[in-house]
């Protein structure tokens, strides 16, 4: 009965001739997932969704002694609020300590020269250096007693 | 040849244990003693505001009994309305130290239950990093293992929460949420019904422990989601899911607090819904594996179609009669963050759920912040079931981060694992080569800076003699390799941030988190010395000490449950902010005049009012800081009588000096707060009544006060309280014979000799406000 009921159509209609493939999603390559992790990680550390929800000044601005007023890029000792722009360099420092990390271990591959070897490290290297030490200064600013008793 | 390999390998096998035993207890014995900056510096004492309450419920437990903590109904909190405490607490905590609290009696070691509930948090540190070893183990290698336990013991974003006296659910939670996600990973892994019931187990302690219970069971179905997505359905997968899911839901349904609610709510659904899903692709799975080409494919359009159809109308029916209950603001404020900021001040108001900065983000992970990245991507490029789980873990985790600061909390495990497993990757690479022994031997020797690092890195050498793999893999690429010198240089700079990370942790654990909040201590920039303000304790054991036993003391919510927990005395609104509107009334009694709020706190039977001030130490956290969103929560439910608008100035500021807003100047809470303030002067120079709080001299000086009354102020006037009048007390302002003024009567009577009526001889004439006479 229900055999009839399917062939109903078909009495007008001629079925085309096409196969239809197991219902799968394409998966992305590991590449692809992680670019777009660390895009996200690179925001959300740079404190995206406090700018959002606050919507502070990109860059703020101080008085000096003459009275002319000058950019200001931290906002220094309010340790729950930031300047979108200040927000932004700290996660590009935090990504770029990643980086370091990454490059690091990329020597690890086969078919790479001495030479090629060498500057990969020592890139790496640097990349995690630089990032930790102006985060570190990016702190002092912030919080002038940073490790300080 | 065999025998002797099976000597050098049980030898190595002895080995690696010891050292994964010891470092282990390193970690779990330097988490503890980091944590002890507070008992140390002040006292063994309970923390903050949420510890109070838990320390007095525990107390109540250990004194009473379970059950009757169970029935507990609580007359002393939420006046008049009392408080269900059995019905709605997470009892997972109390349970946790009371057994403790019972076993050591048995033992007849006589520990007071509060030292208990100080020390709580630290011990389960140890457990924490113990769990944590566990999980990055089955995720990856037992060196990265040691790593991501040795970070988690000392790591800032966990010690927030789990100093000595914060006695509080995300202690023991933290503990418990790793350590079912170990257990759920490794029943993914085996498949065997006793680990996914294990790890149902472990999920109802997690549930009696901390609301945070919700990001399990929505993580462990989006897992078996994804994993659905990317074609890794197994067996294994059916039977762990369905085994931990069943039990689970059946466990969770066992807490008072919890009920029908994972029946019932949306945050539950997903579970459900995964939890179909996966049937209904077993199901077709066997059916394809059973049924010829052709009939499975009619059967699967019509079976499709049909499910589709029911599923769509029982979701539809259950919605419109209202069996599913829609998101809890508080979770619907983590998708649409806007959310509490428009709909739900009281959300808004904690400092903690603000969204979140790059500091904290630097400031509680420090270097982990730059390897969390490189973990992720290991994970990803060698992806399997158990990697998936945790690269969703460590975005959802990220992700709720970046909304809520409080939610750094959840971020701090997954980073601490997936830096642990960068961190042994590196050393992966830069340690392993044929001269690598001789590497060690030195840095070992040279670097016994750390203890922790040092003896990860040996576990890591012993680690990787196992991998056969990666040996071959070096051996073949071996003929390019770098020289040693550079790579003990690297080795040397990895050791050194490690070191500074170490340094970091002990800085903030020692400056930012081991304040506990009820003593204030100030560093005094002249001579150095410690300053110790304790006016939070004065007030409350004056409180206990002067006030009658049933007094009402009315407070902004902050303060609840300290008052409860260390005067003992009734309060109108606490830290557990259930009633709204309850909540506003006492907010709308802080903001109008005077005479407004007194209609208010007669109705509500209060007897004293308790505020703090912080303006003439200069302490920040006090009330008339917090006074904005009292006036926005009372708003929302009062639109008519408070507008926020009306305590703001013209030019939309909040500012308490003489060009502050009116309403403002007159409130209640300004008159409590600066009351004789302005007859202090705090400078020998300054002027009188300047705030150092807000750098301001106030307003409005010169004020009395009619149905209120002080009755007692702490040394750094930090807390004042009052006594409200009782009605007759103000009808009748009490003058005296002197300054009175009566009016001038020339009446003369008529009266008299003949005309005059009868009177009461020795009849008691009443005088207004004064004794009769007799």
């Amino acid at each position: 009965m229900l055999e009839t009921l399917y062939n109903l159509p078909f009495h007008i209609l001629v079925p085309p001739n096409i196969r239809v493939r197991r219902f799968s999603i394409p998966l992305p390559s590991a590449m692809a997932v992680f670019s777009v992790v660390l895009l996200s990680y690179f925001l959300v550390t740079g404190g995206i969704i406090y700018d959002v929800i606050v919507e502070p000044p990109s860059v703020g601005a101080t008085v000096d002694e003459h009275g002319h007023s000058k950019p200001v890029a931290f906002l220094p000792y309010r340790v729950n609020a930031q300047y979108i722009i200040e927000g932004l360099a700290s996660s590009f420092l935090f990504t770029m300590g990643g980086l370091g990390f990454i490059i690091m271990d990329t020597i690890h591959s086969p078919g790479k020269t001495h030479l090629n070897r060498m500057l990969l490290t020592s890139m790496g290297f640097i990349f995690i250096l630089v990032s930790f030490f102006s985060t570190w200064l990016f702190m002092r600013m912030k919080l002038p007693s940073y490790l300080q008793p | 040849m065999n025998r002797s390999a099976k000597i050098v390998n049980s030898k190595v096998a002895g080995y690696s244990s010891l050292i994964t035993f010891s470092v282990l207890l390193i970690a779990w014995i330097a988490g503890f003693s980091s944590r002890l900056f507070a008992v140390i510096r002040f006292e063994s004492i309970i923390h903050e505001f949420d510890p109070w309450f838990n320390y007095r419920a525990t107390a109540y437990m250990v004194e009473h009994g379970w059950h009757k903590f169970l029935n507990w109904f609580d007359e002393r909190a939420w006046y008049p309305l009392g408080r269900i405490v059995g019905g709605t607490v997470y009892p997972g905590l109390m349970i946790t130290s009371g057994s403790i609290h019972y076993l050591l009696h048995m033992l007849n070691i006589p520990v007071h239950i509060r030292d208990i509930c100080v020390f709580l948090a630290p011990v389960f540190s140890g457990l924490t990093s113990i769990s944590t070893y566990l999980l990055t183990k089955e995720l990856w290698s037992p060196g990265a293992g040691l790593f991501a336990a040795s970070f988690i013991a000392i790591v800032p974003g966990y010690i927030s929460r789990s100093v000595a006296g914060s006695y509080d659910n995300e202690g023991i939670a933290i503990f418990a949420l790793q350590f079912t996600y170990f257990l759920w990973v490794r029943s993914v892994k085996t498949g065997s019904v006793f680990w996914s019931a294990a790890a149902a187990l472990s999920y109802f302690y997690m549930v009696s422990a901390w609301g945070g219970y919700v990001f399990i069971i929505n993580l462990i179905p989006l897992h078996v989601f994804v994993l659905l997505l990317m074609g890794r359905y197994s067996p294994r997968l059916l039977t762990s899911y369905s085994t931990f899911y069943i039990l689970g839901l059946l466990f969770s349904m066992q807490i008072p607090f919890v009920g029908f609610q994972p029946i019932r709510t949306s945050e539950h659904m997903a579970a459900m819904g995964v939890f179909v899903l996966l049937l209904a692709v077993a199901t077709l799975r066997h059916l394809q594996s059973v049924l010829s080409k052709n009939e499975f494919k009619k059967l699967f359009l019509v079976g499709g179609l049909l499910a589709a159809v029911i599923v769509f109308i029982a979701v539809v029916i259950l919605t419109v009669m209202g069996v599913v209950a829609p998101w809890s603001g508080r979770f619907y404020s983590l998708w649409d963050t806007g959310y509490a900021k428009i709909h739900i001040p009281i959300i808004a108001s904690v400092s903690e759920h603000q969204p979140t900065t790059w500091f904290s983000f630097f400031f509680d992970l420090h270097i982990l912040v730059c390897a969390f990245p490189v973990g992720l991507w290991y994970c990803i490029k060698q992806v399997n079931d158990e990697r998936v789980f945790v690269v969703l873990y460590a975005i959802s985790a990220v992700y709720f981060a970046g909304v809520m600061v409080r939610l750094m909390l959840t971020l701090t495990p997954v980073v601490c694992m997936l830096a642990g497993v960068a961190f042994s990757g590196l050393l992966d690479v830069f340690l392993q080569e044929d001269s690598s022994k001789r590497i060690q031997g030195s840095t070992n020797s040279t670097l016994d800076a750390d203890d922790h690092e040092e003896s990860l890195e040996k576990k890591s050498l012993y680690d990787k003699a196992g991998k056969l793999k990666h040996r071959t893999k070096h051996d073949a690429t071996h003929e390019g390799g770098i020289s040693s010198n550079l790579k003990s240089i690297v080795i040397l700079a990895v050791l050194m941030i490690l070191m500074m990370f170490a340094v970091h942790c002990t800085w903030v654990t020692s400056n930012a988190y081991s304040s506990p909040s009820i003593v204030l201590a100030f560093h005094n920039s002249q001579d150095g010395s410690r300053n110790i303000l304790d006016d939070f304790r004065e007030a409350y054991y004056w409180l206990s000490q002067n006030t009658a036993d049933d007094a009402r003391i009315m407070s902004w919510w902050d303060y609840g449950y300290q008052i409860a927990g260390m005067a003992n005395r009734t309060t109108l609104v606490d830290n557990n902010t259930w009633n709204n509107s309850h909540i506003a009334l006492v907010g709308k009694a802080m903001s109008s005049t005077e005479e407004k709020s007194y209609e208010i706190m007669t109705s509500l039977d209060v007897d004293y009012v308790l505020v703090i001030f912080g303006g003439v130490i200069g302490y920040s956290g006090d009330d008339i800081n917090k006074f904005l969103w009292m006036v926005r929560i009372a708003e929302g439910e009062h639109p008519k009588d408070i507008k926020e608008s009306d305590f703001f100035t013209d030019r939309g500021e909040f500012r308490v000096d003489a060009e502050g807003a009116p309403a403002l100047l007159n409130c209640l809470m300004y008159k409590l707060s600066y009351y004789r303030f302005g007859e202090l002067k705090l400078d020998y120079r300054g002027p009188s009544g300047y705030d150092r709080t807000r750098n301001a001299v106030i307003g409005n000086k010169d004020f009395d006060l009619t149905y209120l009354e002080e009755a007692y102020t702490t040394e750094h006037w930090l807390v004042r309280i009052y006594r409200v009048k009782k009605p007759f007390e103000f009808n009748r302002p009490s003058l005296k014979a002197k300054e009175r003024i009566v009016p001038p009567s020339n009446f003369i009577s008529r009266k008299n000799l003949k005309r005059r009526k009868g009177f009461i001889r020795n009849r008691p004439i009443v005088v207004k406000g004064k004794r009769t006479l007799k």
